[in-house]
């Protein structure tokens, strides 16, 4: 009995590995781009920086790549990463569907709409995270809605999060129209999803939304285990249910909201990751949930290392990702036929 | 555990439960019976607080259920499903562990104490060679034992069940009466379910509740109500209930 309640070594190393491994790649990928820089280097400066020593190392060029130019773009990629693979995770769970994700749901060309609408219509000073996150939970508010009482919810959810996001998608193109040429480029390469122009003014605002959604996503674990029981067990066990699925709802839009809202759309990294790590470690959210972050967080960053290795001009990551997910997606629904009936 | 009714109604699309007063004795087995659609399901999810209670209708230990919310109904009642179809896989720990979470906060997960209360309820039901084992890998029969040992965690004295023994062969049958029995006797559980087998509850039911069509058609000590005449009204079926080894029998 007690060997049920010891964690296990392989539970140990995913863990340690899960924390480690994206800090790794973040200072391999500091040093990494068309303007070298030695992983020596790369550590001195980002020691500099944090014990607030002044050095010279902090005024020389590869102080600002590092610092201004690398360090905001990864710091994106990682917490992109981790936002959309506990999205993913916590919604797959609430929906007692392996297939649903936020981009499936309607979250992201929702939240693509909001905030392409808040910087063509409004003032470019307004943080567009606001309205991609309205815009992102509408979406995924009218998918339930109408798949609501459908007889068989897994496709009532997957047909109405297609339309819904076909819709906002057109929403987006008539935005697209309305935009001057100048804005109309940037509005379709960052649509593309990309890590690419990250800002540390865009981090202001998203970093601070991703990291509190997601601290509370993570400490919401158990109850996600309990809330992917039938609502009849989850209330009988104590649960309000309809007030902590809201809740849940909220945080994963308002996390990926924040982060379509400055990178764009990149779908499916919440559908493959839960779905690897889950294929590790089990069901239990309080394992899948703080793994799926850390392994989200560095597959995104690796995923962006590449394109900056192999592609001379900035290949989209939004389409690399769409590349590889949507196959996989499907090698799912082709697995899970039985249980569509 | 004293469970009353008085003047329960609840509505569905096109149908309608209506119960005057009613009344349970604690430490005792009570059975529902009563043909298919007739509203035991209804009735059980109405105690459990499942359904939209009209104030003032249900009262377990006199306090008023349709007030009670959440954790603290948690702690009151707890409900067994009849099957548990689950869409993800957990460990057979992990999901009889879920019985404590009524009585942790929203950004909680279970404490050591919640876990040594998982394991007493394990060791008592003997089920220590299922706890490692995933929920998907078990048959019928193990589901439901493990289903009542999660109401088991939940320390709660009142137990509900809807349809126990519904598809379990003999065996598996007999274990959950007696195990059933067992509660109510040692443990002083309170237990309230509904069931197929009619020939089980002269052996199972302390109390026996008949419903039909949504409303009480009689409702008493076992050996008053299982009687020929109200089951064969109960049912619209000619069944008999003769003596055989001194034990009521049913004969259809």
């Amino acid at each position: 009995m007690i060997g049920l309640r010891r964690k296990s070594l392989k539970r140990k190393l995913l863990i340690v590995s899960a924390i480690f491994l994206p800090l790794l790649l973040l200072v391999f990928s500091l040093s990494l781009g068309t303007y070298a820089i030695s992983l020596n280097k790369v550590l001195n400066i980002i020691l500099a920086k944090l014990t607030g020593l002044q050095s010279a190392l902090l005024s020389g060029p590869e102080a600002n790549i590092i610092l201004n130019i690398r360090l905001p773009r990864l710091l994106l990629a990682l917490l992109a990463g981790a936002a959309f693979s506990v999205s993913g995770a916590s919604l797959q769970s609430l929906f007692r569907n392996p297939l649903v994700n936020e981009y499936i749901l309607g979250v992201s060309f929702g939240a693509g709409f909001g905030a392409a609408a808040s910087l063509v219509l409004l003032s470019r000073t307004f943080p567009p995270q606001l309205l991609a996150f309205a815009c992102g939970l509408m979406a995924v508010v009218l998918v339930l809605l109408v798949s609501e009482g459908a007889r068989n919810t897994m496709i009532a959810v997957l047909l109405t999060g297609i339309i819904v996001s076909a819709l906002f998608q057109a929403l987006l193109s008539a935005i697209e129209f309305m935009a001057s040429p100048y804005a109309l480029q940037s509005l379709f390469f960052w649509l593309l999803g990309s890590f690419s122009q990250a800002t540390w003014s865009d981090l202001m605002w998203s970093a601070p939304l991703i990291v509190v959604g997601l601290g509370l996503l993570l400490n919401l674990s158990w109850r996600l285990n309990v809330l992917s029981l039938s609502d009849d067990e989850a209330r009988s066990l104590g649960l309000a249910v309809k007030r902590e699925r809201i809740l849940i709802i909220c945080l994963a839009t308002l996390i990926t909201s924040a982060v379509v809202a400055i990178a764009g759309i990149i779908g499916w990294v919440g559908l493959i990751v839960p779905h690897a790590v889950r294929g590790l470690v089990g069901s239990d959210n309080r394992l899948v949930l703080p793994l799926s972050a850390g392994f989200g967080a560095g597959l995104m960053l690796l995923a962006d290392d590449l394109i900056r290795i192999f592609s001379p001009y900035e290949f989209p990551v939004g389409i690399l990702t769409n590349l590889v997910g949507i196959p996989f997606f499907l090698y799912l629904i082709k697995k899970s036929r039985a249980s569509w009936s | 555990m004293l469970v009353r009714i008085i003047k329960l109604e609840v509505n569905y699309d096109n149908f309608q439960l209506r119960v005057e007063n009613l009344q349970f004795s604690p430490k005792q087995v009570s059975v529902i019976i009563g043909p298919n659609g007739a509203g035991k399901s209804t009735l059980l999810r109405s105690l459990a607080g499942l359904t939209r209670l009209p104030p003032g209708s249900v009262f377990i230990d006199g306090r008023d259920l349709s007030a009670v919310k959440g954790g603290e109904r948690a702690a009151l009642v707890s409900y067994v499903p009849q099957e548990h179809t689950a869409a993800l896989n957990f460990r057979v720990f992990d999901f009889i562990l879920m019985g404590r979470s009524g009585y942790l906060g929203i950004f909680s997960t279970p404490s050591r104490s919640d876990y040594q209360k998982t394991e007493e309820v394990i060791a008592y039901l003997g089920l220590e060679a299922l706890a490692g084992r995933k929920c998907l890998e078990l048959s019928s029969g193990e589901r439901r034992i493990v289903l009542i040992a999660r109401a088991l965690v939940q320390d709660s004295n009142l137990i509900l069940l809807d349809e126990p023994t519904t598809f379990l062969d003999l065996k598996h049958e007999m274990e959950i009466i007696s195990l059933l029995k067992k509660l109510a006797v040692d443990r002083g559980k309170t237990i309230i379910t509904s069931l197929h087998s009619l020939d089980l509850i002269p052996r199972l039911a302390d109390f026996l509740v008949m419903i039909k069509n949504g409303r009480i058609l009689a409702a008493g000590e076992t050996g008053e109500v299982f009687r020929s005449e109200l089951l064969a009204s109960l049912f619209d079926f000619p069944v008999r209930v003769v003596e055989a080894e001194g034990q009521p029998l049913l004969l259809r």
